[in-house]
């Protein structure tokens, strides 16, 4: 079906589609660097003022700094926490198939489709109880057992395609279970790390619908709540301080997706089609 | 005596078989039950009840249920979901699988290509709704007045303040941000097909639509399975764009049943938001095993 289409035309396609993707985002700068006293009339809508004193209002008024640094630690403190318990657990899962484990792998790979929405409502009370709202430590608990399901499939499987012999060398050498998965098995998995940790990694940063019942208190926010509380306030206007903000809270990701994107696109399609 | 000997025997030979390193699953299966499995459980009671997330709880049967379904406005958010889930599952597949297609050639930049496409799906869906709105206000938003400078014509109407148009909008947005998402799971099947597969269909003489229909159609099932699975999932329990775009006006037009859940929860109808959830579980879990047992790989 390509081959018959005019190249030029194909390129035409692509040059097109890969503007509709980056248009908004120039827009988004565009309007972070105007000045507060503009308007469109006045001059082009496609060279902005570089008005950067916006960023560094944006910055103060909006607190979008310690709402970076709660992100940052939700997301490492989650995928830790789900490595470390997900991993042992696909070992356990993989080596030795006990009614027991059997039994909780159906369960879990049977709930992996269901959104957290669904039960965040009663989790709400359970945290409450725990004295677990406003904690970092309990966001992370709640966004680890929405993330646990896909590390547990992801390390399941890629540990049921490692030859067995590697466990029995290990065992020979004296290894317990516990340490033939983190000294021998775990190094030689990465992929399977770095395709949970792609696939998995950018939704915990980018929480909004849990956050929005377990993150309320203003110094403990991540980046969605803080912008959603912040952008409310404005009622619509201050477009200039809005934008900026998005600016600086887009720019970890972006950054982090640029750098990476080679083992990001790798690791995206290993650890999807492999399931 | 001898059957005591037997039995200690046994044990012994039982506890040296016994190997501790099945129970490495243990932790995760703790954390799952108690901040999933428990919850789950204990919404289906909480949902059979007026609590209102404070005082005493009474036990009112599905009189939860029948409210839900006498409610308009839960109605209409019933509506607005499975309207919004069907077109962005049906347009994300198409627009992904176009994009797939144009990409899986050999072109300079292929790569820098994939990047841009797919950038938009890494940045949180609530941001990217807030950017869209900068674009689309009618009247002072950008395109408006990007527009006016090229001496168009107003093509940006009144969208967001309108019952279709704006539900459309939100779709739109959402099939833009995911296409790329989309488009890498069926780049990776399309590279998996054999091209021995498709050469053959063409000596035997297929027509490109045939070998399109035939053969890729048929090689792709595990991709279009996972990409129908996950977009109905995500899009039937949508929350972050319609919150940041259109906050679910206007009224309660654009409302999904995740933002009506939490604002019942705020609202202090506990017991009633995990009704609701129970009934989204319904509607999510209906779909999502109708598309499961469709896609089944035929071998």
């Amino acid at each position: 079906m390509n081959r018959r289409m005019p190249k030029v035309l194909r390129i035409i396609a692509i040059v097109l589609i890969c503007f509709l993707c980056i248009i908004p985002f120039y827009v988004l700068l565009v309007l972070s660097l105007n000045s507060p006293q503009r308007t469109f009339y006045e001059g082009s809508v496609f060279v902005p003022d570089f008005y950067f004193q916006n960023y560094i209002d944006a910055w103060v008024k909006s607190q979008i700094g310690t709402a970076i640094i709660n992100s940052a630690v939700i997301t490492a403190g989650t995928l830790l926490l789900t490595i470390f318990v997900g991993g042992m657990a696909g070992y356990a899962i993989a080596r030795h198939s006990t009614r027991f484990n059997k039994t909780g792998f159906a369960v879990i790979i049977g709930c992996m489709m269901i959104p957290g929405i669904i039960n965040t409502v009663p989790l709400y009370t359970l945290m409450k109880n725990i004295d677990a709202i406003n904690k970092l430590w309990g966001m992370i608990l709640v966004c680890s057992t929405l993330a646990l399901p896909s590390a547990i499939f992801i390390f399941t499987m890629f540990i049921r395609a490692l030859p067995k012999e590697l466990d029995e060398a290990a065992a020979i050498d004296g290894c317990t279970g516990f340490k033939t998965f983190w000294r021998v098995i775990f190094p030689v998995i990465k992929p399977a790390t770095a395709a949970f940790v792609i696939l998995n990694g950018f939704g915990i940063w980018n929480n909004y619908a849990q956050a929005v019942f377990f993150l309320q208190s203003r110094v403990k926010q991540n980046i969605p709540q803080a912008l959603s509380v912040f952008f409310q306030q404005f009622a619509g206007a201050k477009w200039h301080l809005m934008a900026a903000t998005a600016v600086i809270a887009i720019i970890p990701v972006v950054i982090v997706f640029l750098i990476f994107q080679r083992q990001f696109m790798k690791g995206l399609t290993d650890g999807a089609l492999k399931g | 005596m001898a059957l005591l000997m037997e039995i200690l025997a046994v044990k012994t030979l039982y506890r040296k078989k016994f190997n501790w390193a099945q129970l490495m699953s243990v932790p995760a299966f703790i954390l799952y039950a108690v901040f999933f499995v428990y919850p789950l459980f204990k919404g289906v009671g909480m949902s059979m009840t007026n609590w209102d997330g404070m005082g005493e709880a009474k036990f009112v049967g599905l009189q939860n249920f029948i409210d839900f379904f006498n409610d308009p406005r839960a109605l209409n958010d019933i509506k607005t979901t499975l309207i919004f889930a069907l077109g962005s599952a049906v347009l994300l597949n198409l627009v992904g699988l176009a994009y797939a297609l144009l990409m899986n050639t050999k072109f300079r930049g292929k790569g820098f290509a994939r990047v841009i496409v797919y950038l938009p799906a890494i940045i949180s869906p609530l941001i990217m709704g807030y950017i869209w709105y900068f674009l689309l206000q009618p009247g002072r938003g950008y395109l408006y007045h990007a527009f006016a400078q090229l001496g168009l014509p107003d093509l940006v109407g009144n969208w967001m303040s309108a019952y279709p148009s704006a539900l459309a909008v939100l779709i739109l947005v959402n099939v833009w941000q995911f296409a790329g998402m989309t488009m890498i799971i069926y780049l990776a099947g399309l590279q998996s097909i054999p091209t021995e597969l498709l050469e053959a269909a063409t000596i035997d003489g297929a027509t490109p639509w045939q070998r399109f229909t035939r053969v890729t159609i048929p090689q792709l099932m595990p991709a279009i399975r996972i990409n129908v699975v996950t977009n109905i999932i995500g899009s039937l329990s949508v929350f972050d764009v319609i919150m940041s775009l259109t906050e679910g006006g206007p009224g309660y037009a654009t409302e999904s049943l995740s933002i009506y859940i939490m604002r019942m929860c705020y609202g202090s109808r506990t017991g009633y938001s995990t009704a609701v959830a129970l009934i989204l579980f319904l509607i999510i879990m209906i779909p999502v095993l109708i598309s499961m047992r469709l896609t089944r790989a035929k071998n």
